[in-house]
């Protein structure tokens, strides 16, 4: 039995526009809504918060608190976007300085939309938002204790969608590392993945009929090269990312060396791929925010 | 036998009505600002649901002072409870809270930095007051035993209320309540984010949360000696001191830290010291 539910606490953080989503979240806390009495407590440190409040639009400034207090928040956690500019950016949508919704930086469980947003409906919010902790709870009891059955096939085309959004996700923390959300995985389009099945193969790992890891790689003379190699950021340091290049690895069993590339700064990339016998051969500028560190891996000689 | 039958109802005893008083805390504070408030057992969701976080640290290290803090803090009231030399259990109660201590700067960021050190502050302000009353429990009762105490004749009220009055003082700062919070911030959470505690996650918290608890009731039962003779009356006047408390924290604002060290030693070194010269002199 989970306790998650009995004892949600949040940290609200309002990010920009007018501040009216911001004062119905306190007016929440007043004996008119008293969220307090379903054991809510507004906790103001991301290290002790389950729930993630956000209202207002995500501009230049505020990006990086945003995540910051995010990746501070201990697992399992949920991010509620309350009000229209926290879902989409609202009628500043279009401003110079304003990215948008909450969406284009953080994964988000719960939008909450209004302008401005009722307390009755950020309740609503909250309590959806429980059903959703109740969930990443299981699904870490699974993981941590293997209960979850991992099983990893070729993906078919009807595929693309899905690993798409999941590529979408776990190439966020990357963007971070180099603050460049330009970066070609995220700015993939669903015509561009669907052709890259006509050239590579898809390697797909499938957890409770979900896609939750995933990785492409295609053979060229003698070298196969190993492409996108992408977890679900919930079931990541489980050991999936490792599965996966073992099975591509196997399934070109023909290749003399595997080729891969990551960036100068992702050091936990490099980490991994070195781990499993990966060497650093080759460095190439690509962006003045990044190098392309190219790394490979000659297979045995028997 | 006895006494192993006695430490098994401490530690389970203890953080359950410590917890239960946390909880009636809570409903009692909803209700003086006119709210519902959670339910009575709350305190206990919350530290199951703590168990069932994330493990996040700054430093590993910093969870196992936590641990020590917790130990200490059980060691002391087993102390206490057993009718032990009270001077050992005001000792080993200091060295709990210099774990604590030493975890919020083991935690390294500037906000539990600035709860460590307002910690150490709290600890100079009710220190004096805490080591008086053993002073002069001993000077009344002449022993130094807890068990000695409770079966004195008469209760210590009738000579020491002037101690009395300076424990209560300071029962906000052992309770970590306004006007005195000034280390966890308990309620003022936006300022110092929550003092000491900020990096504290998950079971690390909600080892804090279970040693609060045996802390509260260890302060009570120090409350409790006062009225020892009449232990109906003793149970129901400590209760009293704990609504006290709770009053006090919903109608005062938090004050500065100079003003608590100050105010403290001023009741301690008048009250206090006070009442131990009067006696001194009676007995002369």
């Amino acid at each position: 039995m989970s306790y998650l539910k009995r004892s949600p606490w949040v940290i609200h953080y309002d990010a920009s526009s007018c501040n009216g989503c911001d004062i119905e979240v306190l007016a929440c806390l007043t004996p008119v809504y008293d969220l307090e009495r379903f054991g809510i407590i507004n906790t103001g440190n991301p290290k002790h918060a389950d729930i993630f409040l956000v209202t207002g639009s995500v501009n230049e400034q505020n990006k990086e608190v945003i995540q910051n207090i995010y990746h501070q928040m201990p697992e399992p956690k949920v991010v509620l976007v309350l009000g229209i500019c926290a879902t989409s950016g609202g009628v500043f949508r279009e401003c110079y300085n304003v990215s948008g919704g909450v969406d284009k930086i953080i994964p988000v469980d719960v939008y909450v939309p209004g302008c401005a947003v009722r307390p009755e409906a950020i309740i609503d919010g909250v309590a959806r938002g429980l059903a959703i902790l109740e969930e990443k709870h299981k699904k870490f009891q699974e993981i941590s204790g293997g209960k979850g059955e991992l099983v990893i096939t070729e993906a078919a085309i009807e595929d693309a969608q899905e690993i798409l959004d999941l590529q979408k996700l776990a190439y966020q923390s990357e963007a971070e590392i180099y603050n460049d959300f330009s970066l070609s995985p995220l700015k993939q389009s669903l015509e561009e993945l669907r052709e890259d099945f006509k050239n590579k193969v898809f390697l797909k790992s499938v957890m409770h009929g979900k896609i939750v890891g995933s990785v492409r790689a295609y053979l060229e003379e003698d070298t196969c090269h190993i492409r996108r190699l992408i977890v679900h950021p919930t079931y990541q340091n489980y050991g999936l990312g490792r599965k996966l290049m073992r099975r591509v690895e196997a399934k070109f069993g023909q290749a003399k060396r595997f080729e891969t590339f990551t960036g100068h700064k992702s050091r936990r990339n490099i980490y991994f791929h070195q781990r499993l016998g990966y060497k650093i051969f080759k460095r190439e500028h690509v962006s003045q925010l990044r190098d392309r560190v190219f790394m490979e891996k000659p297979l045995k000689k028997e | 036998m006895n006494i192993f039958l006695n430490i098994l109802l401490y530690l389970v005893l203890a953080p359950l009505t410590g917890g239960l008083l946390a909880g009636l805390d809570r409903k009692i504070t909803a209700r003086m600002q006119s709210r519902i408030g959670p339910p009575i057992l709350q305190p206990f969701f919350d530290v199951l649901k703590l168990t069932q976080k994330e493990n996040l640290v700054v430093r590993r290290s910093q969870n196992f002072y936590i641990g020590f803090f917790l130990v200490l803090v059980i060691f002391t009231g087993a102390l206490f409870f057993t009718g032990k030399d009270i001077l050992l259990v005001i000792f080993a109660f200091t060295l709990a809270a210099i774990f604590f201590v030493l975890a919020g700067f083991k935690a390294s960021s500037p906000y539990s930095f600035i709860g460590a050190h307002r910690e150490l502050l709290q600890m100079m302000a009710y220190e004096p007051v805490i080591i008086l009353s053993a002073v002069g429990m001993y000077m009344v009762t002449r022993s130094f035993y807890v068990s000695d105490i409770v079966s004195f004749s008469r209760p210590l009220i009738y000579y020491l209320p002037g101690i009395l009055f300076g424990l209560l003082y300071i029962l906000a700062m052992k309770f970590r309540k306004s006007p005195f919070d000034l280390a966890a911030s308990h309620h003022a959470h936006q300022e110092l984010v929550k003092g000491i505690t900020t990096e504290f996650s998950g079971k690390a918290l909600a080892m804090i949360e279970v040693a609060h608890w045996y802390e509260n009731m260890l302060v009570l039962g120090f409350i409790y000696l006062f009225f020892a003779r009449l232990p109906l009356a003793g149970a129901l006047l400590s209760l009293l001191a704990y609504f006290l408390v709770i009053l006090i924290d919903n109608t005062f604002a938090r004050v500065k830290w100079q003003l608590a060290l100050l105010s403290c030693w001023l009741v301690t070194l008048i009250f206090g010291f006070g009442n131990i010269l009067v006696l001194f002199i009676l007995r002369k």
